[in-house]
């Protein structure tokens, strides 16, 4: 992992022309590749990006990336304040709760619990953002990236929609559509899928495991 | 901003609002904040988390214009400590500061526009009688969920029938009706589910208030009690169906005196663990209640009352066995049983309009 501090201005051409003004930012170049420039803020979301596979070249003033889509990054680089290179090994990834990693495992034996006629390509499905938790194929043979969680919110639907714009990388895998699954899902986030065209689904854990106490219930 | 109130007023309307907001969003930290508003002599004081929101309005001495936003939880904790009866809270600079009598407390602000506009929803409002849907809530609320696992049983389901509203809520363990009669704040065949947690707090508003108001319009409710307004989202989820669960008829009825049973299982309590079944047994003359528990000891109390149909013995969770007694009115108590695994229903006698319907524990030899 390299770490820049600097006061440096961004150019972004491809889909669309972008571009960041001089300001001190900090600039991560991961092992695997990847590049994204942040701010002093904004949680998480780098302020642009650009995702392995890409090649950069680093002259004294300026470093350019671009990937294989012809998109470029070019960083100019005013004044460096800091550069730092530290060796993170691998990582051991998320730990997901019991139920959540559960619930994956049960919803790839049984993906027509999904959607009918849906079957698993592979669980934890690897891309530059994070393995997608399953991509399966629908009865049609288009890939559907699926995306579990205990409790589905908005930010599982973004989550969702990084996949999908990372998978959309690999060509071979056709059209990808995607499906957000969780035991209950807010209103806000189905809008939210739907107006992306992904689709929802609320699975009941209980059924799933087939689970059978002692205990009596009236539902 | 600068106003001056009496301490109880303030105190108590920002206890209610600093229940409400949130305290676990610490992307938006202006949620777990109350947004304080001075207009003349008008206040008003608004929480939210986005889902439930609440405001009240309050007659104060106003003498600056403004909004501040501080944290609900600290401020409503100050301002119920406080030693005299005046208050006094004005902003100055990035704080606010609270004082009364020889005490003064200076707490930073959030940013007002980090604070998320209030909806309400718009539409011609209805008017509740407050005690008497307060005393429905205070029989149906305790029935639903709180496991958001299972989101639709979170909430209150408030539908029209007939001859009148019906709320209805379950954990599925237990359920509990009640109807009012003659209320036709719905229209024809609508239906509406409202979290539980929003009808709890409205609740304790009902309490300050002889009439309420209700609108309904989109995905909010908005009740009105007095200078308080408390709007919520609705749950977009189906209701469990639930009307399967009611039988017209058992075939053993039970009758006994409430309040000697709501003690006599309160007595039970101090023996049974979390598991532990109060057993029930039944006689044609008698109720005799049984608890177990291995190393901690047995407890056996026998009650008059009268069965029509078999003996029979019904294991049930205490708590929530108790929870339907405390919520049934009237002096006796039906308890109507099928058999010891199918659920059982409390009634109280003279009191129609209310059933509570809870599960059987299975009991072991």
């Amino acid at each position: 992992m390299r770490l820049v501090v600097a006061r440096c201005s961004v150019v972004y051409e491809g889909r669309l022309d972008a571009s960041l003004p001089e300001a001190n930012r900090l600039l991560m170049r991961k092992a695997d590749g990847c590049i994204a420039i942040h701010a002093d803020g904004g949680a998480y979301k780098p302020l642009n990006w650009m995702n392995a596979p890409n090649t950069v070249v680093e002259h004294d003033d300026k470093w350019v990336v671009t990937n294989p889509k012809g998109e470029t990054l070019t960083i100019y680089l005013h004044e460096v304040f800091s550069d730092s290179s530290h060796e993170l090994g691998e990582d051991p990834g998320l730990t997901k709760d019991g139920v959540e990693a559960h619930l994956q495992e049960l919803l790839a034996d049984l993906p027509e619990s999904i959607e009918p006629g849906l079957t698993l390509i592979r669980r934890e499905y690897p891309t530059a953002v994070g393995p997608v938790d399953l991509l399966c194929r629908d009865a049609s043979g288009q890939t559907v990236a699926v995306e579990i969680k205990r409790r589905g919110e908005i930010d599982g639907v973004e989550q969702l929609t990084r996949y999908i714009d990372c998978l959309h990388a690999d060509t071979s895998l056709g059209n990808i559509r995607g499906i957000f699954v969780a035991q209950s899902i807010k209103p806000q986030a189905r809008v939210l899928a739907e107006s992306r065209g992904m689709g929802w689904c609320e699975v009941d854990y209980d059924e799933l495991r087939g689970k059978r106490t002692d205990e009596l219930r009236l539902f | 901003m600068k106003f001056r109130v009496e301490r109880e007023v303030l105190a108590e309307a920002l206890g209610a609002a600093a229940r409400v907001a949130s305290t676990r969003n610490n992307a938006m930290p202006a949620l777990s904040g109350v947004r304080i508003e001075v207009t003349g002599d008008k206040l008003l004081l608004s929480c939210t988390d986005n889902d439930l929101s609440v405001q009240f309005v309050l007659n104060v001495g106003g003498q600056e214009d403004g909004v501040v936003v501080a944290s609900a939880k600290l401020m409503s904790d100050i301002v119920r400590t406080l030693p005299e009866d005046k208050v006094t809270v004005e902003t100055i600079g990035e704080t606010v500061s609270v004082s009364s009598g020889r005490a003064q407390f200076t707490v930073p602000t959030f940013a007002a526009t980090d604070f998320p506009n209030i909806v309400q929803a718009s539409a011609p409002p209805v008017t509740l009688a407050a005690n008497l849907f307060a005393d429905a809530l205070r029989q149906v609320v305790r029935a639903a969920s709180s496991d958001m696992q299972r989101l639709a049983l979170t909430g209150v389901l408030m539908s029209a029938e007939p001859d009148g509203l019906r709320l209805v809520a379950t954990d599925s363990y237990r359920l509990a009706v009640r109807d009012l009669p003659g209320s036709n704040i719905l229209g024809h065949g609508e239906k509406v589910v409202i979290p539980s947690r929003a009808l709890n707090e409205l609740q304790r508003l009902l309490a300050s208030g002889e009439e309420a108001s209700l609108c309904l319009a989109g995905d909010r409710a908005t009740f009105t009690v007095g200078q308080a307004t408390l709007s919520t989202s609705l749950l977009q989820i189906e209701f469990p169906n639930y009307r399967q669960l009611i039988q017209p008829s058992y075939p053993n009825t039970l009758t006994t005196a409430r309040e000697p049973l709501l003690e006599a299982i309160r007595r039970c309590r101090i023996l049974a663990r979390e598991t532990t079944p109060v057993r029930l047994e039944m006689t044609a003359t008698s109720l005799k209640l049984i608890v177990v528990t291995q190393d901690v000891g047995n407890t056996v109390e026998e009650l008059d009352a009268t069965l029509v149909g078999s003996d029979t013995t019904v294991g049930f969770n205490p708590e929530y066995l108790s929870a339907g007694i405390e919520a049934v009115t009237g002096d006796e108590i039906t308890i109507q049983t099928t058999d010891p695994i199918k659920p059982a229903v409390l009634r109280g006698v003279g009191a129609p309009d209310y059933l509570y319907l809870v599960m059987p524990q299975r009991l072991t030899n």
